[in-house]
């Protein structure tokens, strides 16, 4: 296949909404892009909760609130803390929705549709097995199988699951118990036509973000997630991977983590909501629960940029998870510090540290940092499970009563001595979780 | 060789459900792939250019998205593809495809080369009939072969083995011929990086409508189809047990299966009747 | 080929995973030493996998399927005796989402 070009400006791994962007933006800058996708057609491989943040994105793809497959706007956030029992709902209605849902695989298609409307080669089927280096070090494509591809700089937009960069010894082995990830997984749900909007009290074209924390997830940090889709609903669990393996050492996770997500659909609270409706898609993928801690000791090297989840460019706030508006963003710096480097004379890693700096002086950074408090919560394992029991015996000690109404105050005692906690060691630790949040 | 190997495009039918209460199928979301069987028919074509020289041309009658199966091929290797694809050519059973894929085939003949010869999968997954190679190998008045594992042109002829249950036949066929490749008789190689740029680079597609083949209209698409699918209706789907025994030696698999299936009443029952009075 | 089914009942993993789409590789993408599974005392890849990929044998023997993997990468990160060599599929075959 000598008579193949197989030399691009830009190579970028992964067709996801980070990769997509990357090729997309170095395309409209004037580079020849070639974009690397393992699965067939765009999108194919990908799966989140979904909900994506619109405010980012209108920056990286211009036209998207027009053009993009969007399935509602998510006009109300729930939030559920369900005990063997009882069950405590918090729900707030927006004025302005500031994101949507939408299937991923269907919007990373037309991202990758506008990337290929600007000249971009996108190439699917293909799996990357290893990035090339030079004597020096220096990566200078990429090789799949027998073939090898050539680039002045590759982008590497590979996800949360990052074989590329540990082969490369970028970063260590994935391990559960030292990296902060956790893994999500979910069912799509097919109901009847109207009944959506019926059973969530929406309108047409009106979604909702429901997060769930309590007994769902057996004491394991992490929680569950509903969010609606046009005429599906997707219903599904996060469990911090390490806390899961501890768990099962301990004894105390004895049932698979598919019937953790069972235990939602069928939950006596929940499962009037998607009556009468049929699984259509299962489905599970790794997620970085603490993106700063999950970052490459750099996002760029000679040759190298690394964007989106495999630079850990994830926010999970507890109450809300951002990963697609930030990867696509990410994606959206890198071409634009490849453009820097070139006109700076090449793309080694200190021309391309430009991308790094941008990347710390964005949004995306500045957010990862002032919640970085987060990470210390996923490790907090009472946060899962008493504190979820505390609160919820306070509003059966107010609510539980035929005769006499306790105080807020008695309510709050009682509760608590009966998790077997100090009231004042819980106040702080609130404190720290209000504070962090 | 000049080598033409026919692919279908059909929906992944391990995705389709069946829904008992309407008894209709789902397809909704149900992508198409290239049908699995003719993909050994791909790799059997490549590996007879690999040996001896030549190109591989691949041929589909489908709609459009089809072009998305022929860039799966060329990943593999095939050199280039044709779609056929035309309104009129909707609604086609075998008879009505084949005299289409036929008809392609004269004219790759008259307009890029000489065709050695034509290869086809087993059968479909969507439709199990089997019936175009057969019936293309017909239209054309090339002899024919099914079950084929190996082939090897020699002096103008081609050595040709067709594998059955109990034998292995060896066939010297006039060429050009027509083979259909047996399903599972080799492994497709997968798609490469480099074949995939080309087809995105080169694209090495051609498409033809029936303004390029001028066939009749009332021998292609449903007008040129005779075949009338009566009646379809599904087998129910029986629980299996999937109990896991590691034998120790082949004695020990032969005594615990039929140990467990005299265990099994039913299947104790079929069992002393087939053996009779030996048991 | 599934059936559609309305019902509030728990699924098992196979019901689920008939849900999906796949194109399944005619080689296993992920190799797992089960000589090593022997040695381990948690094996939380039986309960860990999403897809049910790694059953327990009556024997205690760790069976391992790819054929319903959802490419996750779960095992490869819980695995405490490193007995798993792990990869995607080629060609674009396996797990193909829609509704994701």
């Amino acid at each position: 296949m000598g008579s193949i070009p197989t030399r691009f400006d830009v190579i970028v791994v992964g067709a996801g909404p980070a990769g997509a962007a990357a090729a997309y933006h170095a395309a409209k800058r004037g580079f020849k892009v070639l974009l690397v996708e393992r699965g067939r057609g765009a999108g194919s491989k990908e799966l989140y909760g979904g909900r994506i943040y619109v405010g980012p994105l209108r920056d990286v793809w211009p036209g998207i609130e027009k053009e993009a497959p969007i399935h509602r706007w998510v006009v109300e956030e729930r939030l559920s803390i369900i005990g063997d029992g009882e069950v405590a709902t918090l729900s707030y209605r927006y004025s302005n929705p500031v994101s949507f849902t939408a299937y991923l695989p269907d919007l990373t298609r037309w991202m990758v549709s506008k990337a290929e409307e600007e000249g971009v080669v996108f190439v699917d089927e293909v799996r990357v097995d290893s990035l090339v280096r030079d004597g020096e070090g220096r990566v200078i494509g990429i090789r799949s199988g027998p073939d090898v591809a050539y680039a002045s700089v590759v982008v590497d937009a590979e996800g949360a699951n990052r074989l590329l960069l540990e082969r490369a010894g970028i970063v260590d082995a994935l391990d559960a118990k030292r990296a902060p990830i956790a893994l999500g997984v979910k069912e799509v749900l097919k109901l009847p036509k109207g009944a959506i909007e019926d059973r969530l009290g929406l309108s047409d074209g009106e979604g909702l973000s429901w997060l769930i924390a309590g007994t769902v997830t057996k004491g394991i940090p992490g929680g569950g997630f509903i969010y609606t889709f046009k005429d599906t609903i997707a219903v599904g669990v996060v469990v911090h991977l390490g806390h899961s393996v501890n768990a099962v050492e301990a004894g105390v996770l004895k049932e698979s983590v598919k019937d953790l997500v069972e235990s939602i659909r069928l939950h006596p609270y929940f499962k009037r909501l998607w009556r009468d409706s049929d699984i259509v898609e299962y489905g599970a993928h790794l997620t970085v629960e603490c993106g700063l801690d999950y970052m490459p000791p750099h996002l760029a090297y000679d040759g190298l940029v690394i964007v989106g989840d495999a630079a850990g460019l994830l926010l999970n706030l507890g109450y809300t998870v951002r990963g697609v508006d930030l990867a696509s963003y990410s994606g959206m710096l890198a071409a634009e510090a490849i453009a820097k480097a070139h006109d700076l004379g090449g793309m080694n890693a200190e021309n391309l540290r430009v991308y790094e700096n941008m990347v710390k002086e964005s949004f995306i950074y500045k957010e990862l940092v002032r919640h970085r408090g987060i990470c210390w919560l996923t490790k907090e394992r009472r946060f899962f499970t008493s504190y979820a029991n505390i609160l919820l015996g306070i509003l059966s000690n107010l609510y539980v009563q035929e005769f006499k109404h306790p105080t807020v105050f008695e309510a709050v005692k009682a509760s608590i001595r009966s998790g077997g906690e100090a009231l004042l060691p819980l106040i702080g630790r609130i404190l720290k979780v209000v504070r962090e949040l | 060789m000049r080598v033409v190997v026919g692919i279908k495009w059909v929906p992944n039918t391990q995705a389709v459900r069946f829904d008992p209460r309407t008894g209709t199928l789902l397809r909704e979301g149900v992508p198409s792939i290239v049908n699995p069987h003719d993909l050994v028919a791909v790799e059997f074509a490549l590996e007879l250019r690999d040996k001896y020289g030549g190109e591989v041309i691949a041929i589909t009658m489908a709609p459009p998205s089809a072009l998305k199966g022929l860039e799966h091929v060329i990943g593999m290797g095939v050199d280039r593809g044709i779609l056929i694809t035309d309104r009129v050519f909707a609604g086609a059973d075998t008879l009505a495809t084949s005299y289409v894929i036929a008809h392609a085939i004269r004219k790759i003949e008259r307009e890029i080369g000489h065709v050695d010869l034509a290869v086809f999968g087993q059968e479909t997954i969507d439709s199990s009939t089997a019936h175009i190679g057969a019936q293309t190998a017909s239209w054309l008045g090339w002899p024919y072969l099914y079950y084929v594992t190996k082939a090897e042109p020699v002096d103008g002829k081609l050595i040709v083995e067709r594998t059955l249950e109990d034998r292995v036949e060896v066939y010297e066929l006039e060429l050009p011929a027509v083979v259909a490749v047996a399903m599972r008789s080799r492994k497709p190689r997968p798609v490469r990086l480099a074949n995939k740029i080309r087809a995105k680079l080169e694209k090495p597609l051609i498409i033809w409508s029936n303004k390029e083949l001028g066939l009749d209209p009332r021998c292609v698409g449903l007008r040129g189809s005779p075949t009338v699918v009566a009646k379809i209706t599904f087998t129910p789907e029986v629980p299996r047990k999937k109990k896991i025994y590691r034998p120790r030696s082949g004695d020990d698999a032969a005594h615990w299966i039929l140990k467990s299936l005299l265990a099994d009443e039913k299947a104790s029952k079929i069992l002393r009747r087939i053996l009779g009075g030996e048991m | 080929m599934s059936i559609s089914d309305k019902s509030e009942r728990a699924l098992s993993i196979d019901e689920l995973l008939q849900r999906n789409v796949y194109d399944v590789d005619d080689e296993p993408h992920i190799i797992v030493d089960t000589e090593k599974c022997l040695k381990c005392r948690v094996k939380p890849c039986t309960l860990l996998c999403p897809a049910g990929c790694y059953t327990l044998s009556p024997d205690g023997e760790i069976l391992f399927s790819y054929e319903g993997c959802v490419e996750c990468g779960t095992c490869r990160s819980i695995c405490p005796m490193d007995a798993i060599t792990w990869n995607y599929p080629r060609s674009g075959r396996g797990i193909y989402y829609r509704f994701t």
